[in-house]
């Protein structure tokens, strides 16, 4: 069994004055309502333009309100370059250049890809890690 | 001018040679290299119940606006969760957006587009009567 971790680190010592900020979280990634690692992962790099429009980093390919983990990481350095991140119609957020963001993503139904589209001329750079419970691979054509 | 510094390191074993990502930010304001100044301070909200129940209402962020939110869930069970959606309802398929399932010790730090409507409040739904707690913390310019 694979053993997958996520920790997260926020940290302030000013945003708050007079009370530094300091959260610190681990979780390990399991397979659906169990206490079983994930198995399966789908990861890359890759680049957008704008002219690219939406498009999708990842269908929801596998069974349904399922444990998934994504992350996906902002790879410019061009303040003005942003990542719009959706599912499906829905804007979740932009990642800014350098930012990242990680998040469980269920698989809801079969309309429920994960969406990524660049915003500003030029190329935007970023990587991407998705940890999966299931995963169907999409049909020949 | 704040800085707020977030992290994260992903450990995983599922490929025969392990991976680890491991990257930092610094979270800005929206386009710009000047560092969110605002916060909602860290909250925790213990549930009973399985309503769906909205913890960030659109009109606490700002449309075209930097916003980033954490949401943990400080239990430790890995057959009960909380449903993560931006909207009025949180369910597994829903013509509305679930994001995700966060069940116990997982988080989750994603940039969020306050859109000023309902349709980008956040909401969570817990999948048991038995009690659970969600601690969460916006950022925001």
């Amino acid at each position: 069994m694979a053993t997958t971790t996520a920790t997260v680190g926020i940290t302030s010592a000013d945003l708050t004055p007079g009370m530094a900020l300091g959260i610190s979280a681990t979780t390990t990634l399991y397979q659906t309502g169990t206490t079983t690692g994930l198995e399966l992962l789908d990861m890359g790099v890759g680049k957008l333009t704008q002219a690219s429009g939406a498009d999708a980093l990842a269908e929801a390919l596998g069974t349904a309100d399922t444990s998934n983990y994504v992350y996906i990481c902002n790879n410019s350095t061009d303040v003005e370059q942003f990542i719009k991140i959706g599912i499906h119609d829905t804007l979740i957020g932009n990642l800014g250049s350098g930012e990242w963001l990680f998040m469980p993503w269920n698989m809801g139904d079969a309309d429920a890809e994960i969406n990524i589209e660049a915003e500003a001329s030029g190329t935007i750079p970023y990587e991407y890690a998705i940890f999966k419970s299931t995963f169907t691979l999409p049909a020949k054509t | 001018m704040a800085t707020t510094n977030a992290s994260i390191t992903i450990s995983s074993d599922i490929t025969t040679n392990p991976i680890t990502i491991s990257k930092s930010m610094v979270m800005h304001k929206f386009k710009s290299n000047v560092g969110l100044e605002e916060t909602t301070g860290l909250q925790a909200k213990k549930f009973a119940a399985q309503t769906a129940v909205v913890i960030v209402e659109n009109t606490e962020g700002t449309a075209a606006k930097a916003s980033k939110v954490y949401i943990r869930n400080t239990g430790t069970s890995n057959e009960d969760f909380f449903y993560v959606a931006l909207n009025a309802s949180a369910a597994a398929a829903a013509t509305t957006e679930t994001i995700g399932k966060l069940y116990g010790g997982d988080w989750m730090l994603f940039p969020w587009a306050a859109t000023a409507a309902t349709s980008h409040d956040i909401t969570v739904a817990p999948s048991t009567t038995d009690a659970m707690t969600l601690e969460f913390m916006v950022f925001q310019e």
